[in-house]
C-alpha cells in the first residue's frame, strides 16, 4: 500500500530483492562520507537525535541506533532539498516496528533484543524501512524544506477548517490568543506521533496508507477531529498558559484502537462534509 | 487573558535558545517540574512551560518557551521571540562548537526581539567538568563584553538552575520597575509594548493597582 511493492504478485519478490540491493548500494556509496566536512553537520544532528526519538522503546539498543543512523543519513543525502529535519527521525519507527513484528509477537517488542535476529533479516528490515519512509516523505516533502511551507500551509488550513466545524472552539482559542502554530506545528511535523502512543500511530498510519493522499491531505481532517475531540476541556480552560500546556500535552497515554477508530470516523465525516464543499458553513 | 486560578502580578515571557542538544529542555523541566530526563525527546518547533515564583514582593509567572535548536526551525522559532522580555542563550561547556555559535544566536535574537530584552548566557552540563572544552573565564569575559548575564549550570545535578532563572527574572523585574517609574507620567507600564493587553501574553501586568507605588 505504501507504493513500495508492485501490484503484480509475481513481480514482488524480485522487486524487493532489487530495492534492497539498491539501498545497500547507496549505503556503500554514501555512508563513508558522513564524516566529510560537507555532511558533518547532518550526521552530527542525526547522531544526537537518535537517542532522543519518540517512542523510547527500541532506540537504546546499539544495533537499532546503527540502523536508524544509516537510514536517516542516506535519506538526507539523497534529498538535499530538505535534508534531515528533526522529527523525520520519529517517522522511521512505525515501519521498523511493523517489520520487526513479522518475526516476533507484538507484545514482545518492548523487551526484544533486536540483535538476536539474523543479520540478513535485519538488513531486509532496514532496506524496507528506508523505502517505506522514503515513499511517505515523497508525499510531504514541502513539510521539511526551507521555512517548512508545507506545514505553514497545513496549519492555516486546519485553522480555517476548525473555524467552520466548531466556531466556538475556534473563537475560544482566538480569544485567549492561542495560535494554531503553537500546538499544531508538531502535529504536522511528526504526523501526530508525539501526541498518541506508538500502537495508535501504527493504526492511524494504516488508514493513511489506504487513503489517497492520506499523509498529506486526510491527515488534516484527522487533526481537526483530534482538536475538536478535546472541545470540552478546551472550553473549560480560560487561561492562555493552561490552554497551551494542555494542548501540548494531551492525555492520550491510555488510548487504544477504539479511540483511533472513533477519531477516524469523525475525520471521514468531516472530509465528506467539507472537502468538496469549500464554502459549506463558511461565513 | 481571562481569569486564572492563580493570582500573579506579572507574566514574563522568556525564551530558551541555543544549539541542538545543549540541554535546553532539561533546564526547563528541572526548573518547572524538578525533573531530568537522560534521553528527553528532541524539541519540535516550540514547547512551553510555566512556573510562578516570588520576586521580592511580587508574584511573577515565568512563561518559558523552549525552542528547537536545529537550523531548519529558525524560520518558525524566530516568530516566538516577539514579546519576550528575557532570553537564556544556552551552550554546552563540553562542546566548543555550541559556544562558537553563540554570536549567531545573539544576532538572531536581536534581529527579532525587543532591544530591551534581558539576556543571560548559560554554560550547561557542569556535571561533565572533566570533559570541559569552554573555560569558564572565557565565557564570562564574553558575557561581560556583550552586556549579558552569565552563569554555569547543570540540569542533571540541579546546580544553579534555580539561580539562573531567578536571576534573570529578578533582573527583568527591576528593569520593569525602573521603566515604570520613569514613565509613570506617560502611563506606559510595559517594557515590551505600549499596550500590554493587546500583545498578551508578552508581559502583562495583572493588577494595575500596583502601579501606584
Amino acid at each position: 500500500l505504501q507504493g513500495y511493492l508492485p501490484a503484480n504478485v509475481d513481480r514482488r519478490e524480485s522487486t524487493l530483492q532489487r530495492k534492497r540491493k539498491e539501498y545497500f548500494a547507496f549505503v556503500e556509496q554514501y555512508y563513508d562520507s558522513r564524516n566529510d566536512e560537507s555532511h558533518q553537520d547532518t550526521y552530527r544532528q542525526i547522531h544526537i537525535d537518535i537517542p532522543r526519538m519518540s517512542p523510547e522503546v527500541l532506540r537504546l539498543q546499539p544495533k537499532v541506533t546503527e540502523i536508524f543512523e544509516r537510514i536517516l543519513f542516506i535519506w538526507a543525502i539523497r534529498h538535499p532539498a530538505s535534508g534531515y529535519v528533526q522529527g523525520i527521525n520519529d517517522l522511521v519507527t512505525p515501519f521498523f516496528v511493523v517489520f520487526i513484528c513479522e518475526y516476533i509477537e507484538e507484545e514482545e517488542v518492548e523487551n526484544f533484543d533486536v540483535s538476536s535476529l539474523p543479520e540478513e533479516v535485519l538488513q531486509n528490515i532496514e532496506a524496507d524501512s528506508y523505502w517505506c519512509m522514503s515513499k511517505l516523505l515523497d508525499g510531504i516533502q514541502d513539510n521539511y524544506t526551507f521555512a517548512q511551507p508545507g506545514i505553514q500551509k497545513k496549519v492555516k488550513m486546519l485553522e480555517e477548517l476548525v473555524s467552520r466545524i466548531d466556531e466556538q472552539v475556534h473563537r475560544h482559542l482566538d480569544q485567549h490568543e492561542v495560535k494554531y502554530l503553537q500546538f499544531a506545528f508538531r502535529w504536522m511535523n511528526n504526523l501526530l506521533m508525539r501526541e498518541v502512543p506508538l500502537r495508535c500511530t501504527i493504526r492511524l498510519w494504516d488508514t493513511y496508507q489506504s487513503e489517497p493522499e492520506g499523509f498529506s491531505h486526510f491527515h488534516l481532517y484527522v487533526c481537526a477531529a483530534f482538536l475538536v475531540r478535546w472541545r470540552k476541556e478546551i472550553l473549560e480552560e480560560k487561561d492562555f498558559q493552561e490552554l497551551l500546556i494542555f494542548l501540548q500535552n494531551l492525555p492520550t497515554v491510555h488510548w487504544g484502537n477504539e479511540d483511533i477508530s472513533v477519531l477516524l470516523a469523525e475525520a471521514y465525516r468531516l472530509k465528506f462534509a467539507f472537502a468538496d464543499a469549500p464554502n459549506h458553513y463558511k461565513k | 487573558m481571562g481569569s486564572a486560578d492563580e493570582d500573579y502580578n506579572f507574566v514574563f515571557k522568556v525564551v530558551l535558545i541555543g544549539e541542538s542538544g545543549v540541554g535546553k529542555t532539561n533546564l526547563l523541566s528541572r526548573f518547572t517540574r524538578n525533573e531530568f530526563n537522560h534521553d528527553s525527546r528532541t524539541t519540535i518547533g516550540v514547547e512551553f512551560s510555566t512556573r510562578t515564583i516570588l520576586v521580592e514582593d511580587a508574584v511573577v509567572k515565568a512563561q518559558i518557551w523552549d525552542t528547537a535548536g536545529q537550523e531548519r526551525y529558525r524560520a518558525i522559532t524566530s516568530a516566538y521571540y516577539r514579546g519576550a522580555v528575557g532570553a537564556l542563550v544556552v551552550f554546552d561547556i563540553t562542546k566548543h562548537q555550541t559556544y562558537d555559535v553563540v554570536d549567531r544566536w545573539l544576532k538572531e535574537l536581536y534581529d527579532h526581539a525587543e532591544a530591551s530584552i534581558v539576556v543571560m548566557l548559560v554554560g550547561n552540563k557542569t556535571d561533565l567538568a572533566q570533559a570541559r572544552e569552554v573555560p569558564m573565564e572565557e565565557a564570562k569575559m564574553f558575557a561581560d563584553n556583550n552586556g549579558l548575564l552569565f552563569i554555569e549550570t547543570s540540569a542533571l545535578d540541579s546546580t544553579n538552575v534555580e539561580e539562573a532563572f531567578e536571576t534573570i527574572l529578578k533582573e527583568i523585574f527591576h528593569k520593569v520597575q525602573k521603566q515604570k517609574q520613569r514613565s509613570s507620567q506617560s502611563n506606559t507600564v510595559s517594557l515590551a509594548s505600549e499596550n500590554p493587553s493587546s500583545t498578551a501574553p508578552a508581559q502583562a501586568e495583572r493588577r494595575p493597582c500596583c502601579v501606584a507605588l
